[in-house]
This record gives structure tokens, C-alpha cells and sequence, in this order.
């Protein structure tokens, strides 16, 4: 003990090293006491993964399969003409409209609300469910223009085009009825999106010489107003629910 | 400690001002939001739970905005709206251990919370069963447990009580007792006795404003000497209750007991009595000719 003059206290030589222990005991207890983290994105995508319904796999699973079964037959039928396109097309339209089920269930049965009040929110739960059902298109669409595609008169880049304006017209269709008809039930309005898509992907069919080579153009301006559309419907898509007032019902 | 600040927080929606330049500072304890609907009672909790943006002034957790702190703020919050979301498909266990994911609440320790407040809301043993098969009030019960997943420092819960039977609100209060220590507990709810035993601090909400606010007891006094008691015959009741707000109405033999709110003695005969909370709601909310059909059915 030091005893320091001028002051009128004693001081206490400090053991630096059992210091340290405790210091590290006490935050070991703090840290095991913690009720919460900052996970990362990573961890955020694995636990929206986990959390998936086994629905939601056995269909993204179940499409893989058909889309796999559909290239195989028209293959195998010898089928390369515009009904093949057409038929491909439609079947596009309502794989992608199944593999944003993910995102329609965020804003189904009231939850879109609650969720917005998480730590990890409805913006941020909206854009982990598109890069799912991004992934899940790029899958279906890489099977059916990479193998059907090649098959085909039109050759693949055309192909791809006649796949894509149908896929990036539904697909900002769906994400417009997600904040704009919210209260309506999931199943409905992804019938709805899906069936009112069907059609118009089969509206090509039924011009004349829509799927010749001439009129690639027009089908390269209307997949790069698909792009910008879909661009333009997830911002304003993001910004409303930012907003807020679309999310709740009353 | 958390310290929540409104200031001058002003919502409109298209030519509705829903909530209308409110400023609070809510510290520690339990505030209970009393108001008729469409006073803009939920609207002010959106804001406080950042679902809605305010249309102007702002709202400060600790003296930070909380659009700025995000998802800090909402790691803190533990929240139940009114109109309660859940996926009908999930159990119990797997609803609130997704919910628990997506408040950061860390692996290790979810599964064990998950459990304490299924305990604590009384639907452990229902816990593998689907949400689709509860009742409205276990899928309430359901809400306040998620709402306490993550130990939050402000709790805001929205008409908590709403299908809920008397024995599972008395619970649900006792709940609200104990958890009040060391938080911000905010209810909004239009059931004046459920505020009534556990509120520090009443706010009475109208016409997006706050009216009047204090302790139970100082808005209480602030009707004092405004509440009488009268015993009428038929057509004398009938003459009061389409005159006044009547907050008790009950048949005692040929005649009538009333407990009326006014800010003169009603009639003559009428006595000064000790006002309660429902008196307060009374003398605020109720307008006094909605009364007269009431008073019709509960004669005949």
C-alpha cells in the first residue's frame, strides 16, 4: 500500500493481471447475457432460407422438373416452330410468377406490417425473396432457352428475347399487384397475375409473323422496356413500403 | 434506459390530418393511448414503430432520429399491431422461432426465449399445433408473446386486449405489470380498464390530438366535480340520458340509477360523485345523443 502524501486517501496497488481477468469475465458474462446481434447479409439469406415452407421447395422443385420434361418432349417432338415458342413462353411467365410466391407471402395475412417493425424488415426481406426468385428464373430460363433455344429456327439470342418480354412484363405485373392489391389473398392474386400473363404471352402467337426475324427489333425495345419497367416497379415497390402506407390495411 | 421524444409529429393522409402536431417524451413506464376510434391512436404508433413516416416533425430515441438509428431502433422494439399478422401454416414454435431470426435474436438463445414466452402467454402446450387452428384470443396471445421475443425496451402494442375473455386480460396485464420495469411500454386501446390498473400515464387522444394526459389520478381530477349520481323515474331517465353522457345506467326497482357527466348539476337532486376513468372516457369521447337508443334498448 502507497500511502500518497498530500492527499488524504490510501491507494491500492492494482493487480493489472487478475484486472484484466475479471475485465475479461465480466464481458464474457455480457456478451453471453445478449439478447441480440447484427447478423450478416449472409446469415440473413440462410435464415430466410431455413424458415421457407416445404411448399415453397416441393414447387420451386416441381417447375425445375417440368421446365426439364417440357425441353425434353418438344425436343423429342421435333418441335421448333412459333407454338413451341409460345408454349415456352407461357410456361416462363408461370415459373416466374410461382417463384416470387416467396415474396407474395411476405405481404399476405397482415404480417407486411409487423415485418416492416423487425430488425430485419420488409425491404430488406423483399429483396432477399427476389434474389431467390431470381436465382429460381435464371435456372428455369437457362434450361429453357439453353437447350429448347438451341433447338429452335429462331436461333438462342432471338429466342431469349421472345422468352424474356413475356417473363419481365408478368413478373412487374405481379410486384405492382403486391403493394397495390395487398389485401387481397395471396393465392388470388397470384392466380390472377398469373392467369391475365398466361394470355397476353400467347398474344404473339396470334400476330402474324410476330416471331419473324424482321421484327427482332420491336422484340429487343420491348424486353428493354420490360427491363426499365421491372427496374422502376421494385423501386417503386421499395419506396411505398418505406412509405409505409400501402402496408397497412386500415 | 430508452427516452422517446415526439416533436410536433404531424401525419396527413390526402386531406386527413390523422395525427396533429402531438409532441410527447415518453421515459420509462407504462402509457396508455385512450381514445374512440379514428383518433388517430394507431396511426401515432405506426410512426412510433416506423412503419408510417411522419408527414412532418420527427421522432427521437435517446436524441437520435430514429429513421436515422434504423435498425438499432428496431432491435429495441417490440411490437403488436392491431391487425395481427401470421402465416396460418407455421406452429406456434416454428412462427415465433422465425420471428425471433428475424429480430436478431441469436441462434443459441432463441429456442430457449421461444419457450419462456410460450410459458409466459400460456400456449406451451399448443406450441406444435398449426396457427390456423387457434382461437382469436390464443392467436392474440400469440402476438404478445412475439412482441416480447427479442426483451424489448419499447413495447408498443396496439389494441392488445381485443378478443381476449376477462381471465386471459387480467393475465395479459399482470404481464404488462411485470414487464414494465426498465421500458417504455406504450398501449393503445379504447377498453378503459385495461389501461386503468397498469398505466403510469394516461394520454387521451381525439381528433389526431392529445387532449389531456397526466396519471390516472390527475385525469381523473380533471373531472372531479363533474360526475353526479341521480335516481330518476322512466321518463325523467329518458330526458337525462338524451341530455347528458351517461356513463352507468342500471334499473333499481321502479326507477332508475344514473351516473351522469356534465359540467353543471344535471337536475335537481342529482349528487356529486367520485369520478373514475370510465367517467373520463365519458366526459371526453361520448356524445351525449348517442346515448338515447341505448337507453331505450336497456329500459325495455
Amino acid at each position: 500500500m502507497n500511502r500518497q502524501t498530500g492527499g488524504e486517501f490510501w491507494r491500492f496497488p492494482l493487480d493489472e493481471r487478475r484486472k484484466s481477468e475479471s475485465l475479461r469475465r465480466i464481458r464474457q458474462e455480457g456478451e453471453n447475457k445478449q439478447i441480440r446481434q447484427c447478423p450478416s447479409l449472409a446469415a440473413n439469406i440462410l435464415s430466410q432460407l431455413r424458415f421457407q415452407t416445404w411448399k415453397y421447395w416441393t414447387v420451386q422443385g416441381a417447375i425445375l422438373l417440368a421446365a426439364m420434361a417440357l425441353v425434353l418432349y418438344l425436343g423429342n417432338k421435333g418441335a421448333d416452330g412459333e407454338e413451341a415458342i409460345a408454349v415456352c413462353a407461357v410456361f416462363l411467365v408461370f415459373a416466374g410468377n410461382i417463384s416470387l410466391s416467396g415474396l407474395g407471402r411476405l405481404f399476405s395475412r397482415n404480417m407486411a406490417e409487423l415485418e416492416q417493425t423487425l430488425y430485419l424488415n420488409l425491404k430488406q426481406m423483399v429483396c432477399i425473396q427476389m434474389l431467390f426468385g431470381g436465382v429460381a428464373d435464371l435456372l428455369v430460363l437457362g434450361i429453357v432457352v439453353g437447350i429448347a433455344g438451341g433447338q429452335n429456327d429462331a436461333g438462342t439470342g432471338a429466342y431469349l428475347l421472345y422468352m424474356l418480354v413475356p417473363f419481365l412484363w408478368s413478373d412487374t405485373l405481379y410486384l405492382y399487384m403486391l403493394t397495390a392489391f395487398h389485401s387481397l389473398q395471396q393465392g388470388y392474386r397470384q392466380l390472377t397475375a398469373g392467369i391475365v400473363c398466361g394470355i397476353l404471352a400467347l398474344f404473339p402467337m396470334f400476330l402474324e409473323d410476330a416471331y419473324e426475324a424482321v421484327y427482332l427489333p420491336v422484340w429487343g425495345a420491348l424486353a428493354a422496356a420490360g427491363c426499365v419497367l421491372l427496374a422502376a416497379e421494385v423501386f417503386h415497390m421499395l419506396g411505398k413500403i418505406e412509405r409505409g402506407e400501402g402496408l397497412c390495411l386500415n | 434506459m430508452p427516452e422517446l421524444i415526439m416533436d410536433r409529429v404531424t401525419k396527413q393522409f390526402k386531406n386527413k390530418i390523422a395525427v396533429d402536431k402531438v409532441s410527447l417524451h415518453l421515459k420509462e413506464g407504462v402509457y396508455g393511448f385512450l381514445g374512440a376510434n379514428g383518433a388517430g391512436k394507431t396511426t401515432l404508433l405506426r410512426m412510433l414503430c416506423g412503419v408510417l413516416r411522419p408527414t412532418s416533425g420527427d421522432i427521437f430515441c435517446n436524441g437520435v432520429p430514429i429513421r436515422v438509428l434504423d435498425g438499432e431502433y428496431r432491435c429495441m422494439l417490440g411490437y403488436l399491431p392491431q391487425d395481427f399478422g401470421y402465416y396460418p401454416d407455421f406452429t406456434a414454435k416454428r412462427y415465433l422461432e422465425y420471428l425471433a431470426a428475424c429480430k436478431a435474436v441469436p441462434k443459441e438463445i432463441s429456442r430457449e426465449k421461444v419457450q419462456e414466452v410460450l410459458e409466459l402467454v400460456g400456449l406451451k402446450n399448443a406450441q406444435k399445433q398449426k396457427i390456423r387452428t387457434f382461437s382469436g384470443g390464443m392467436i392474440r396471445r400469440l402476438g404478445i408473446a412475439q412482441a416480447l421475443l427479442n426483451e424489448p425496451e419499447i413495447l408498443i402494442l396496439d389494441e392488445p386486449t381485443s378478443g381476449l375473455d376477462p381471465k386471459e386480460r387480467i393475465r395479459f396485464r399482470n404481464i404488462i405489470s411485470a414487464l414494465s420495469k426498465s421500458r417504455i411500454v406504450i398501449l393503445s386501446t379504447h377498453i378503459v380498464s385495461d389501461v386503468e390498473f397498469i398505466a403510469d400515464h394516461i394520454l387521451l387522444m381525439k381528433d389526431g390530438s392529445i387532449i389531456e394526459q397526466g396519471s390516472p389520478r390527475d385525469v381523473t381530477e380533471s373531472v372531479k366535480g363533474r360526475v353526479w349520481e341521480y335516481l330518476a323515474d322512466e321518463t325523467e331517465a329518458q330526458r337525462l340520458n338524451a341530455s347528458f353522457a351517461v356513463s352507468n345506467l342500471r334499473n333499481e326497482g321502479d326507477r332508475i340509477y344514473l351516473r351522469l357527466v356534465s359540467d353543471t348539476c344535471p337536475c335537481e337532486g342529482a349528487v356529486p360523485a367520485q369520478p373514475g376513468l370510465e367517467d373520463v372516457y365519458m366526459y371526453y369521447f361520448e356524445e351525449a345523443s348517442d346515448n338515447v337508443g341505448n337507453l331505450e334498448r336497456r329500459i325495455i
